[in-house]
C-alpha cells in the first residue's frame, strides 16, 4: 500500500463513528472561590458575580496590591491527613472536595470493592504553597527544610492522600498537563471505567498557588490582568475587545464516576447527567501559543466519542483565559466547528484561573448549566472582540436553555495539550 | 509537669496537628508510643521547635530513640529556652 493510500485508510478509520459508553456521575464536591456548596456556586455562577479581588501578597519588587486573584475562604487547618503528616494547602482542598463528592455520591467504603476503586487527579503546580514557604525558610532565618517537604510537594501528593483516605487499591494516577490536568484526569478515568479496569473512580483536580513566588512567576509571563484601579473584580474579561489576561484562582473540584452497571447495582444516582465524550490531543506546535487546528481536532474527537455532532451541543464552557492569543485561537476553533450554533460561556472571569484544577471546576459549571437548563453569562463582557464575529457569547445575564441535553467543556494547556469533555443529560 | 505551660503546649500540638488522642498524652508517654511513624515524629519535633522558637540540638533529642518521654522533651525545651535567653539571642541567630 502506498503511503498516500495508507494515510487515507487511517484517516477513514479515525473518523469512524465510535460512540463509547457514558459514564455515571454520582457525586460532586468542590472548594472554589465561588463557594463550597452547590447553592453558593450556582448563585455566583448564574449571576456572573466575580470572586476576583485585589490581593495583599507581599511580593518582592511588586506593589502588594497590584495583583487581582480569586480568593477562597477555606480553612485548611480543619483538614487532616490520613498519615498525620502536614498537607499542602492545595492537597487539603483536594481532600475536602473529594470527601464532599464521596458524601454526595453516598459512597460506602465498606461495601465497595476497593481493588476496583481508582483515583485520577490533576494539578499544575502541586505543592506550590508548601514549596514556596519552605524554600523561603531555607533561604531565610530558619535555614532548613521540613523533613516531609518532598512528600508534600510531589505531583502525586494529593493522589496519595486521597488513596490513603479512601483505601483505594485500584489505579492512583496523577496527571500533570498544566491547565488541562484535571480534565485529562477525568477523561482518563472515563476510559479506565469504560475499559473495565475499574468500576468507580474519584476524580478531579486542584491548584493553590496564591504564594509570592508563584504569583511573581505568573506575573513575569505577562499573562495576568492588571486590576482596574476601581474594579479589580472585573480584571478578567474573556473574549472582550479589551481583555488583558487572567486572574489566578485557587480551589479544587471532585467527581465520583462509575460505570452505569456499578451505579445501578449500588443504587447510586444523585446527579442527573453522565459524561458522554472525552478526547485529548496535543498541538505539537508551540509551548504557549495554542493552535486552533489542534483544538478543532480535540473537540471533533470528543464529539465522536460521545456519538454526537456539533449541532447536538447546546452549550460550551470555553477555556477562555482572556489572553490575547488564547481567546483568539479558541474563538477561531469554536467558530469553525460550531459557528454561532452553540452558546459560549467562560467562567474564569468569576472564579479565576485555577490552572490544574480549572478543568474540573469548569466541567462542574457546565454540569450545573445542564442541571439548571440555564447558561451562565460571561461576566464583564460588554463588547466582544470584533474578530470573533460569529461566535454566540452569553453576555449580560444568564440565558434560559430549556431542553438542554449536551454540553462541552474545553481545557487547553501550556505544552499544547487539549482536553475536551462532553456531558449529557441522563 | 502535667500542668506546665510547656507540657500543655506540646499536648495541644499533638492533639490538634497530629491527631493524637488526649488520653494518650501524659508526661510519661514515650515519643515512640504516640502512634506516629518516624517521619511524623520528625515533623512533630520541627513543629515544637517552631512553636517555642528554638532549635533542639540533635545530640539532646533523637525522637527515634526508644524511651524518650514527653517529660524529657519538656525538660530539653525548657533548658534550650533558658540557654537562648541567657545568650540573649533571638531564635533566628540560633538557627
Amino acid at each position: 500500500m502506498s503511503s498516500g493510500a495508507a494515510h487515507a485508510v487511517l484517516a477513514a478509520a479515525s473518523t469512524a463513528h465510535t460512540a463509547a459508553a457514558p459514564v455515571h456521575v454520582s457525586g460532586l464536591g468542590f472548594v472554589t472561590p465561588l463557594g463550597r456548596s452547590i447553592e453558593a456556586f450556582d448563585d455566583a455562577l448564574f449571576a456572573g458575580r466575580s470572586a476576583v479581588r485585589a490581593q495583599t501578597l507581599e511580593i518582592p519588587g511588586m506593589d502588594p496590591m497590584a495583583i487581582a486573584a480569586a480568593t477562597c475562604h477555606f480553612d485548611a487547618s480543619g483538614v487532616r491527613s490520613a498519615s498525620r503528616l502536614p498537607l499542602d494547602r492545595g492537597t487539603a482542598m483536594a481532600l475536602a472536595a473529594a470527601q464532599d463528592a464521596a458524601a454526595d455520591a453516598g459512597l460506602d467504603l465498606d461495601t465497595i470493592d476497593r481493588d476496583r476503586l481508582g483515583i485520577f487527579w490533576g494539578s499544575g503546580l502541586a505543592g506550590a504553597s508548601t514549596f514556596d514557604a519552605t524554600t523561603r525558610a531555607l533561604y531565610g532565618a530558619q535555614r532548613r527544610m521540613r523533613p516531609t517537604t518532598v512528600l508534600t510537594v510531589m505531583p502525586n501528593a494529593a493522589v496519595a492522600e486521597l488513596a490513603l483516605h479512601f483505601g483505594a487499591r485500584g489505579a492512583a494516577l496523577a496527571y500533570a498537563c498544566a491547565c488541562a490536568s484535571s480534565a485529562v484526569a477525568i477523561g482518563e478515568a472515563m476510559r479506565a471505567i469504560r475499559g473495565g479496569w475499574i468500576d468507580i473512580a474519584i476524580v478531579g483536580g486542584h491548584d493553590a498557588m496564591l504564594t509570592p513566588g508563584v504569583m511573581a512567576s505568573w506575573h513575569a509571563m505577562r499573562v495576568m490582568a492588571p486590576p482596574p484601579a476601581d474594579a479589580p473584580a472585573s480584571a478578567c474579561r474573556p473574549f472582550s475587545a479589551d481583555r488583558a489576561g487572567f486572574a489566578i484562582g485557587e480551589g479544587a473540584a471532585a467527581l465520583v464516576l462509575e460505570s452505569e452497571a456499578h451505579a445501578h447495582a449500588r443504587g447510586a444516582g444523585a446527579q442527573p447527567f453522565v459524561l458522554s465524550g472525552y478526547a485529548s490531543n496535543c498541538d505539537g506546535t508551540h509551548i504557549t501559543n495554542p493552535d486552533p487546528a489542534g483544538q478543532v481536532r480535540a473537540m471533533r474527537a470528543a464529539l465522536r466519542d460521545a456519538g454526537l455532532t456539533p449541532s447536538d451541543i447546546g452549550h460550551i464552557n470555553a477555556h477562555g483565559t482572556a489572553t490575547t492569543a488564547g481567546d483568539a485561537a479558541e474563538a477561531a476553533s469554536i467558530g469553525e466547528l460550531f459557528g454561532d450554533a452553540a452558546p459560549v460561556s467562560a467562567t474564569k472571569a468569576i472564579h479565576g484561573h485555577v490552572l490544574g484544577g480549572g478543568g474540573a471546576i469548569e466541567l462542574v459549571a457546565a454540569l450545573r448549566a445542564l442541571a439548571r437548563e440555564t447558561l451562565p453569562p460571561i461576566a464583564h463582557l460588554q463588547t466582544p472582540d470584533a474578530a470573533f464575529g460569529n461566535v454566540d457569547f452569553v453576555r449580560g445575564a444568564a440565558r434560559e436553555a430549556r431542553g438542554l441535553r449536551h454540553v462541552l467543556s474545553n481545557s487547553f494547556a501550556f505544552g499544547g495539550t487539549n482536553a475536551v469533555i462532553v456531558a449529557s443529560r441522563r | 509537669m502535667s500542668s506546665s505551660p510547656t507540657f500543655n503546649s506540646i499536648a495541644a500540638l499533638l492533639e490538634t496537628d497530629f491527631r493524637v488522642a488526649r488520653a494518650e498524652i501524659s508526661p510519661a508517654t514515650a515519643l515512640s508510643d504516640l502512634g506516629l511513624d518516624s517521619l511524623a515524629l520528625m515533623e512533630f519535633v520541627f513543629a515544637v521547635e517552631d512553636a517555642f522558637h528554638l532549635r533542639i540540638p540533635e545530640d539532646r533529642l533523637d525522637p527515634r530513640e526508644a524511651g524518650i518521654t514527653l517529660q524529657r522533651l519538656c525538660e530539653v525545651i525548657d533548658a534550650e529556652g533558658e540557654a537562648a535567653a541567657a545568650r540573649s539571642e533571638p531564635m533566628a541567630a540560633t538557627a
